[in-house]
């Protein structure tokens, strides 16, 4: 696709020119939002926001210094430089172990785009906003029982150049709209809620390719007040199908930020363990900033911050573990390649190491087959916020819940949150579904900064810890 | 309120200046507004500066600094909403800003509440920007930084600090109206985080963290060393995990976890919008017993202690004490100048957010009232049994305040001592029905990562599911 003119990889790059010692990085972010909410048939948003500048990075006496300026001009850009360098300089007598020199690694060189970015730019928001009106009004029409919706739509258009003085000069657009519906039930007393939520990388059309936004709201509408109706499960270690959702946030919560590289080096529960048997051999796992299987996942990055082109990275191969998730000081310290994950939220932000599309693989089991297989478990759907610990324990919501007994699946129960301690869970999968899916798109991960990834897989059998209503 | 900064990387901080060039693009905004065909105009800028040291797998990672500046204009057009925000503040940038609000208002949907406020009287700032905290520079930023590391390792070697830092924070905020709102006000602040576990042999244990701010620089050796004793206990005692016992009844919370729980549900439900639009469980409960009788909360932006305090909201109105809760009873719901619109009241001051979006609805501090059943040890011995939650992992539904997750920090307590650390320990309830059975407060009501106070609680009818 024709990229328009505004490139501002030639002003970093002339910036950097007699840039002094060391190593220099310049990021330009520009992130444009058109955000769309509405509750109760108020527009409560209807915005337009732009926040652009450059995050620059300083390698000296061994000491990374940052700064950054909001205005892309030579001469501020130098200043930011400089200031940077002098914050390195500042900062190094209190530092024990000098960066190690970054590993040689081909840079990206170019310019890359989504799918949709001018498509979406061109879309006019009144659209967007008749639309949504519309549908916050389909959701509260759906059932008397419904007393409330909310219905939101945003889009995040993202401009990065990222120069660096040891080669790289890359320019991306990314486009990321997503979309979510929100009804509130009340009956005698009991308020419950439904939610729906999309996010992709791409255009309107792949926003909503797997399901209508009408299907959506209805979906939502009908969960809230069915979810009137439902008890609790009843808590304890059981086994357990996640859908491809949470599947998504199994491999984000209990082994993606386990294994990055930085949580390793401070002692997470994946260190010293690649090569070894973490998983049940049917797991084999990936981080990506591809899209696989199909286009539009919504963590989905061409070039990362650094610079590093994307690939996709396989962390868990039948089961050994294979590889941690690096930026280029991390690859330094492993010995290793950096694999295209430090991810900066803002211009203001350095970068981090980060997640972008995390999976699992699919494999040959049907649902039906693995429903049939369970005597006492639950089918475990709709995925709510999740964390990650040091030791391994993790923890994420669901938003439904359904007994499994003798094979054959009850009625629809509470959403509650389950945990676990990441390898042992993974040691329990002992199916894994053929269908595969991304379904986390419309989430966003933190760490001190946002950032928008995804996540997915098939349908998948494992046991956890369920935190249901005890006696 | 002025001050020259030493030998930092960042120009010097002069408060009164950034106040009025704050002030002045705000208003330049308003005006350009106006004069483009809004019937009326708001204005809020923030500018923020910041000096950070960040520490990384117990070794210094990098030095920071940064300024910018933000706007956002709301502008109001035959009842329907624009909104716009940008960081380029250069006049052309500001006209754009201006036209991005009115062609979004255009197209937008009446609503007759969609009018600004008259401005009201504003009280003196509850806080003094202190000329030497907010001069300091880099290298004094790095050595505080480097202290705060060195003591954090040095409390016991098997301590590892996975992610740090010490940052000194410059911020002005402005608000414009055409009504006439003018508010303008600076802060300068220290603030230090610790994030890791305890490492001992094969035994990780489950990570903490723990954070906290001064705006007083005679207060900033007491804070970090009190943040590295609350971080070290804490991470310490999470080694040797072992699995709790299930069952259902009383559990004591600390201060993070039950604000987690209990205190910020019912803040979003206290929220006037949420009562509005039918999705508060709090709707026409004013003047009833909502809680327990030993339950008082307020949210009070006068405490200079806590991080949200300030002199005026995202409005410009004032930000004044006001009582959510007074012994168990509901005594106040909150209101921004929308949801005061529709109910025909005063606003209570609590617009929020920043210069990125519309104005929401959110409190500034908020104060849970200490009780009377003495200290955190006196309240595991009148647990004498159970579980003790210092930090909550999971999801709470605001709507319904069914809440579900994992017990962090936790603890097994046996005849009145905590015996051992927990794992794979999870909890569930209603938030709503068991502030009810809220059956002891400590009484001391501590500061919770500088932001709220809350007391520790102990409170019966808790699912507890052990792994």
């Amino acid at each position: 696709m024709e990229i328009a003119a505004d490139d501002p990889t030639d002003l970093l790059e002339e910036a950097l020119a007699g840039h002094g010692e060391g190593f220099v990085e310049l990021r330009f972010h520009r992130r444009r939002s058109r955000s769309i909410a509405v509750e109760k048939g108020r527009v409560d948003q209807a915005r337009i926001s732009e926040h652009t500048g450059v995050g620059v990075r300083v390698l000296a006496d061994g000491t990374w210094g940052f700064a950054s300026t909001d205005r892309l001009a030579l001469d501020t850009v130098r200043r930011a430089v400089e200031r940077a360098r002098q914050a390195a300089r500042a900062a190094a007598p209190g530092k024990d172990e000098r960066v190690p020199e970054l590993p040689p690694v081909e840079l990206a060189r170019g310019r890359f785009e989504s799918d949709g970015y001018a498509e979406l730019l061109a879309r006019p928001l009144e659209e967007s906003l008749q639309t949504v009106i519309a549908l916050e009004a389909r959701a509260r029409g759906a059932s008397s029982a419904i007393t409330s919706a909310a219905c939101g739509y945003n889009e995040i258009f993202e401009e990065k150049g990222v120069v660096t003085s040891d080669g790289a000069k890359a320019w991306s657009r990314l486009v990321r709209p997503e979309f979510r519906i929100h009804a509130v039930a009340q009956k005698d007393g009991e308020i419950q809620t439904g939610m729906e939520s999309v996010g992709v990388t791409g255009s309107w059309d792949c926003l909503f390719r797997q399901a209508t936004p009408e299907s959506l709201t209805e979906k939502a509408a009908q969960q809230a007040v069915d979810l009137l109706r439902a008890g609790y499960p009843e808590g304890g270690r059981k086994r357990v199908i996640l859908s491809p959702s949470l599947v998504g946030l199994l491999t984000h919560e209990a082994i993606g930020h386990t294994v990055e590289a930085d949580f390793v080096l401070a002692g997470s529960c994946a260190a010293g363990k690649l090569g070894t048997q973490v998983a049940s051999e049917l797991v084999t796992m990936c981080d990506s900033g591809q899209s696989e299987y199909y286009d539009g996942a919504g963590g989905t990055l061409y070039v990362d911050d650094e610079g590093v082109p994307t690939g996709r990275t396989v962390l868990i191969e039948n089961g050994i573990l294979r590889s941690y998730l690096h930026d280029r000081e991390s690859a330094a310290r492993f010995e290793v390649a950096p694999t295209g994950n430090a991810r900066a939220w803002e211009y203001h932000d350095e970068p981090l190491i980060r997640m972008r599309n995390t999976y699992i693989v699919p494999g040959a089991a049907t649902l039906e087959e693995m429903i049939a297989d369970i005597e006492d478990g639950y089918l475990l759907d709709g995925p709510a916020n999740g964390q990650a610990d040091s030791n391994g324990e993790f923890m994420f919501g669901t938003r439904e819940a359904y007994r499994i007994q003798n094979g054959k699946l009850g009625p629809l129960l509470r959403g509650v949150n389950i945990s676990g301690t990441a390898f042992d869970v993974m040691r329990t999968v002992d199916a894994v579904g053929r269908e595969f899916k991304w379904d986390l798109g419309s989430g966003y991960c933190g760490k001190g900064q946002p950032a928008k990834v995804d996540a997915g897989g098939p349908w998948l059998s494992c046991q956890v810890i369920v935190g249901g209503r005890s006696a | 309120m002025s001050a020259r900064a030493g030998d930092g990387a960042l120009e010097g901080f002069d408060a009164r200046a950034e106040e009025e060039r704050l002030l002045a693009r705000v208003a330049e905004l308003c005006e350009n507004a106006r004069r483009d065909g809004a019937d009326e105009a708001e204005a809020y800028g923030e500018r923020v500066e910041t000096i950070a040291v960040h520490f990384e797998k117990n070794d210094l990672k990098l030095g920071q600094v940064d300024e910018g500046t933000s706007v956002g204009l709301r502008v109001f057009r035959e009842g329907k909403q624009g909104f716009s925000s940008t960081n380029q503040c250069d006049a052309e940038a500001l006209r754009g800003t201006a036209r991005d609000a009115l062609t979004v208002a255009g197209f937008s949907v009446p609503d007759p509440h969609n009018r600004l406020l008259e401005p009201r009287p504003l009280d003196a700032p509850p806080c003094r920007v202190d000329p030497a905290l907010a001069a300091m520079s880099v290298p004094e930023a790095v050595q505080h930084g480097r202290e705060f590391l060195r003591r954090a390792l040095a409390r016991d070697p098997r301590i590892s600090i996975d992610k740090a830092s010490f940052s000194v924070h410059r911020d002005t905020r402005a608000v414009c109206s055409s009504t006439g709102a003018r508010a303008v006000e600076s802060d300068a602040s220290a603030m230090a985080v610790l994030f890791g576990m305890a490492v001992d042999g094969e035994d990780v244990g489950g990570f903490d963290y723990w954070g906290d701010g001064v705006r007083d620089p005679a207060r900033l050796d007491a804070m970090l060393e009190e943040s590295i004793e609350h971080f070290a206990r804490s991470v310490l005692g999470n080694l040797g995990a072992r699995s709790a016992e299930t069952y259902r009844g009383p559990v004591l919370f600390a201060p993070p976890a039950f604000v987690d729980v209990f205190v910020d549900p019912l803040i979003s439900a206290a929220s006037a919008i949420a009562v509005q639009r039918d999705r508060s469980a709090l709707r026409g409960k004013l003047g009833k017993a909502i809680a327990a009788a030993a339950i008082s909360i307020a949210d009070d932006p006068r405490d200079a202690e806590l991080r949200g305090a300030t002199g005026f909201d995202r409005e410009g109105q004032p930000a004044r004490r006001l009582t959510i809760v007074e012994r168990g009873v509901l005594e106040h719901f909150l209101y921004n100048g929308y949801a005061a619109r529709v109910d025909g009241c005063d606003s209570t001051g609590h617009a929020s957010g920043g210069a990125r979006a519309v104005p929401g609805l959110g409190p500034h501090a908020v104060v849970v009232a200490p009780g009377s059943d003495g200290d955190r040890d006196a309240l595991v011995k009148a647990l004498g049994r159970g579980l003790f939650i210092q930090r909550f992992s999971g999801t709470v539904d605001p709507a319904s305040g069914d809440f579900s997750g994992v017990a962090k920090s936790a603890r097994w307590v046996e005849n009145g001592e905590v015996v051992r650390s927990l794992k794979e320990t999870l909890i569930s309830g209603n938030a709503f029905e068991l502030l009810h059975r809220v059956v002891a407060l400590s009484s001391e009501s501590p500061r919770v990562m500088g932001s709220v106070r809350a007391p520790f609680a102990i409170v019966d009818g808790i699912s507890v599911t052990a792994g």
